[in-house]
């Protein structure tokens, strides 16, 4: 298993350097702003800009937990973001009406079942803003009405595109560790750093080996 | 922790476990370090139903659990236990299309032709 991963990895790093590295400056979304869904997520980061600036020390203590998040994620910059974002829009919408599609996506070692217009928690993406768009690039499959594309280990160009919504907590839990006749106990709570995205739309699985269905 | 928060913790318990302090902080204490324990339990408990549940998908198209895994291994298809088990629930046709591949790559799996006796099982399909 993780002979093949480290394959998968090496088929993301190209596409890694092509496309420009982290380079995050958000204000320059307000012009372009046209739809109610970006309005939405514009709030919410207002919302978040008091809660952003304790987060990296959270994220510091949670370091080997996210390690192959440097290949699923990257972060577009800005110009063209904006205009791919528009034209991605009016795909997922047909999309949608059309049929629906699901994929699989690999976000932080975890794997998840992804449909568009839905949001989900992962793990913390660090390094990731508010109302970032970002491409997930290991989609294990994708799932249409008529046809299912199975990758091996991954769909060949398929992406799924995703906004990061929030950056926040997961509910408290209570750590309470106890031993017995050795005058132990300790209470701590921990909160687990999360990142709510929303998933955009599906994309580039079209010209990859399908199995159609009855 | 303080008689509040133990308080707090306590509700719903049996007996006097929920008004009396003593016993209250004796069974909160018992019930965090279950909680704790299970934590970890959990995991293993998820997996092993996650493998019920894609044996049972895949019974359905005749083919078993482990056959079906080997399959997927030998295709180097990485989905997991817990991506399986949501799809052989809510999405039949891709996981019927994961069972295929996997009875390709696997001749092992094409001794069992049809779906087995279960007569209720296979009528869905």
């Amino acid at each position: 298993m993780a002979m093949s991963l480290s394959c998968a990895s090496s088929i993301f790093t190209p596409k890694k350097s092509s496309t420009t590295p982290f380079t995050f400056n958000f204000p320059s979304h307000s012009p372009s702003i046209s739809s109610s869904f970006l309005r939405f997520t514009s709030q919410s980061c207002t919302r978040h800009l008091s809660s952003s600036t304790f987060v990296p020390k959270l994220s510091q203590t949670e370091a080997p937990s996210v390690e192959s998040e440097a290949e699923a994620v990257e972060v577009q910059q800005e110009p063209e973001a904006v205009e791919f974002e528009q034209a991605e829009q009016t795909l997922t919408t047909t999309e949608s009406k059309g049929e629906d599609v699901f994929a699989v996506v690999m976000i932080g070692g975890r794997q998840y079942i992804v449909f568009p217009g839905r949001f989900l928690y992962t793990q913390r993406l660090k390094g990731a803003n508010v109302d970032d768009k970002i491409i997930l690039n290991k989609v294990l499959l994708v799932g249409t009405k008529t046809s299912t594309y199975i990758g091996k280990p991954i769909v060949p160009n398929a992406a799924v595109h995703a906004v990061v919504e929030e950056q926040g907590l997961d509910p408290k839990v209570v750590v309470f560790k106890y031993k017995k006749k050795k005058n132990y106990r300790r209470n701590i709570g921990h909160r687990q750093p999360n990142t709510r995205i929303r998933i955009l739309g599906i994309t580039g699985y079209q010209d990859s080996p399908a199995s159609t269905l009855p | 922790m303080n008689k509040k928060e133990v308080f707090k913790l306590a509700k719903g318990f049996r007996g006097r476990a929920k008004n009396c302090i003593r016993i209250a902080r004796e069974r909160v204490e018992k019930a965090l370090q279950y909680s704790y324990r299970d934590r970890r339990n959990k995991k293993r408990d998820m997996r092993s139903l996650w493998i019920e549940r894609i044996n049972a998908g895949t019974r359905v198209h005749g083919v078993n659990y482990g056959n079906f895994m080997h399959g997927l291994v030998k295709e180097n298809i990485q989905l997991n236990r817990k991506v399986l088990s949501e799809l052989s629930m809510h999405e039949p046709y891709s996981f019927k299309a994961l069972v295929d591949v996997s009875r390709t790559a696997f001749p092992g799996n094409k001794s069992l032709p049809s779906a087995p006796k279960k007569e209720g099982l296979s009528i869905l399909v």
